[in-house]
């Protein structure tokens, strides 16, 4: 026994070796390493640097530009939480017995897959303002009025790049919701229906709470999809026209790679992780200590 | 009730009918530019295609005749390569231990993966970036690699919960045998997680061909592009010629369409997987 206890050590040190130290030097120092770049003015490049204690934190507060790439995340939130209920329902309907349901789930979830860049340049060619097919959309529909400058008004373009967002992510979502439903046991469907349930019935009092989790996980992932645009913006408007459809992470990467202050994006790195871990709980409060215990019964 | 149903079902289709409209309009609409001519995109309307006689492959012979389609090509299937082997190496034992066995640090460790978890995505390259750099990575292709193969976690959810639906009494007996540990995982576990193997090769495959940022950041020598950084090179060499760019989209977008076209099942199984972890 002795010898088998051994070996069993020596093979679960063995084989957790490389993943861990992997993890540990590639993602774990690197994450912990933000908060003490936040404390420098490191340039990316200079070998020293001195450690200016809160001086960026002060800073970020007082970058307007920042904040007003925050107010852009806000956007791409409140739109794809709007669409919250719209995917739970194309899940019921995509769950029910109907014709052509597998042509339609393989569709809501191909933007998912497609090339995120050649997504960006698809939308880019669609909304254009010379030939684009948004405005030829509208005219045939006899909406001219309605044609914009979608990529550079900026009271519209953060609407115009959402709409892209929800055009590529509301898929997922519309899946997850449907494995959900899918997890749950039919017999108690069917008891309900013999029962006289309405649908709408149904739906209340059987389905929503049984897929309660994974809506906690769909907003959580909502919150954390949106603090993090990135992709859609830099390749539409590379944040512009000024800094209208700027965002978040968009903000701090420019910050670091295009005007080598990785001190001062850094801490824009460590403020993004902290609204994150703070969402985080105050969700987790709100769901499992409000939400699902009055459900519980 | 008859009609009432016939109308619920009417109203089902309209509204998803709609909805493959919208999934499908901005990929048509691409696909009709990169048939025309120069011509054609001024004097056609961008809704429709262009007169049959006029159907043009000249964009498409564009885009493919560029040398660095080729090179996107081949660096792209040697990063997916290096890191779906070392993923699914890593992957599988460090899942099977977490799942399987107890022993001393468990609890720290799994503290680690999750915290792997929960730190950003994007904004980790600025203190990344000097590391890989100061490995010598900076312009090379392990540095993609190595990224995937660190810090992209994901795969650990889908092994783990397949390694759970695994009988122990397998273990024991190969055990009692005389199988070495290592014997155990490479001669039966192993072999039985093939189905989900599977998904996070097709999973991670997709994942990282459409990845941008990462060899944006780390590569920008024009010999290491990937298929999707080439897009990007290209679409700002071709500021104005909608119809070629719309080739080079279509072309770009068809790998992984292919690849959801074919494992669709394994796709979606696993996409829910990564989500539901607890």
């Amino acid at each position: 026994m002795g010898t088998n206890a051994r070996q069993r050590q020596v093979f679960i040190l063995s084989a957790l070796l490389i993943p861990t130290a992997l993890l540990i030097a590639f993602v774990v120092v690197p994450g912990l390493d933000l908060f003490r770049l936040s404390a420098t003015n490191w340039d990316g490049l200079a070998p020293d640097y001195d450690y200016i204690g809160l001086d960026n934190y002060k800073k970020m507060f007082q970058d307007g530009n920042l904040w007003l790439s925050l107010r852009n995340n806000m956007v791409y939130f409140f739109l794809h939480l709007l669409m919250i209920p719209v995917e739970l329902a194309f899940a019921v309907v995509l769950n029910s017995k109907m014709r052509g349901a597998k042509f339609y789930k393989t569709m809501v979830f191909l933007p998912y897959i497609i090339n995120g860049v050649a997504v960006s340049y698809a939308f880019s060619y669609f909304f254009s303002p010379v030939n684009g097919a948004m405005d030829a959309l509208l005219a045939a529909l006899g909406l001219e009025e309605l044609q914009q400058s979608w990529l550079s008004n900026p009271s519209i373009v953060n609407f115009t790049l959402a709409f892209v967002s929800l055009w590529r992510f509301s898929g997922y979502h519309v899946i997850l919701f449907l494995a959900a439903l899918q997890s749950m046991p039919q017999d108690i469907m069917e008891a309900a229906q013999i029962d006289g349930a309405s649908s709408w019935q149904l739906f209340r009092h059987i389905q929503v709470p049984s897929i309660m989790l994974m809506v906690d996980f769909v907003l959580f992932d909502n919150i954390r999809g949106a603090l993090q645009v990135f992709d859609i913006p830099f390749i539409l408007t590379n944040g512009g026209p000024g800094y209208a459809s700027s965002t978040f992470t968009l903000y701090t990467i420019n910050t670091a790679f295009k005007f080598s202050n990785f001190g001062l994006a850094a801490t824009m790195a460590v403020a993004i992780m902290f609204m994150i871990v703070l969402i985080y709980l105050v969700q987790n409060v709100l769901i499992h200590k409000v939400l699902l215990k009055e459900g519980r019964r | 009730m008859k009609t009432g149903r016939a109308l619920s079902s009417f109203v089902k289709q309209l509204v998803c009918i709609t909805m493959v409209i919208i999934v499908i309009l901005p990929i048509m609409l691409t696909f009709f530019a990169s048939i025309k001519t120069g011509a054609d995109m001024v004097n056609t309307s961008p809704l429709l295609p262009p007169p049959v006689e006029r159907v043009t492959g000249a964009n498409y012979a564009k885009v493919l005749d560029d040398k660095n389609l080729i090179t996107g090509f081949k660096n792209t299937l040697v990063i997916l390569a290096f890191s779906l082997v070392f993923n699914v190496a890593l992957g599988t034992v460090t899942a099977y231990i977490i799942e399987r066995f107890d022993f001393r640090f468990k609890k720290f460790v799994i503290s680690l993966f999750f915290l792997g978890m929960l730190i950003p995505t994007f904004v980790t390259e600025i203190s990344r970036f000097k590391i890989i750099s100061g490995m010598g990575l900076y312009n090379t292709l392990g540095a993609p690699i190595l990224i995937y193969v660190a810090g992209d976690l994901m795969q650990l959810y889908i092994y783990r919960q397949f390694i759970s639906k695994i009988s122990v009494s397998l273990d024991e007996s190969a055990i009692l045998d005389g199988c070495s540990y290592w014997g155990l995982f490479a001669r039966i576990i192993f072999p039985l997680l093939a189905p989900a193997t599977a998904t996070v090769c097709i999973i991670k495959s997709i994942t990282i061909i459409n990845d941008m940022y990462i060899p944006y950041l780390y590569m920008p020598r024009t010999k290491l592009r990937t298929l999707t950084t080439f897009l990007m090179n290209y679409a700002n060499a071709q500021q104005g010629s909608w119809q070629t760019l719309s080739a080079g989209i279509i072309i770009i977008m068809l790998p992984t369409v292919l690849l959801y076209v074919l494992f669709q099942r394994h796709i979606l199984a696993g996409v829910v997987a990564g989500a539901v972890k607890e």
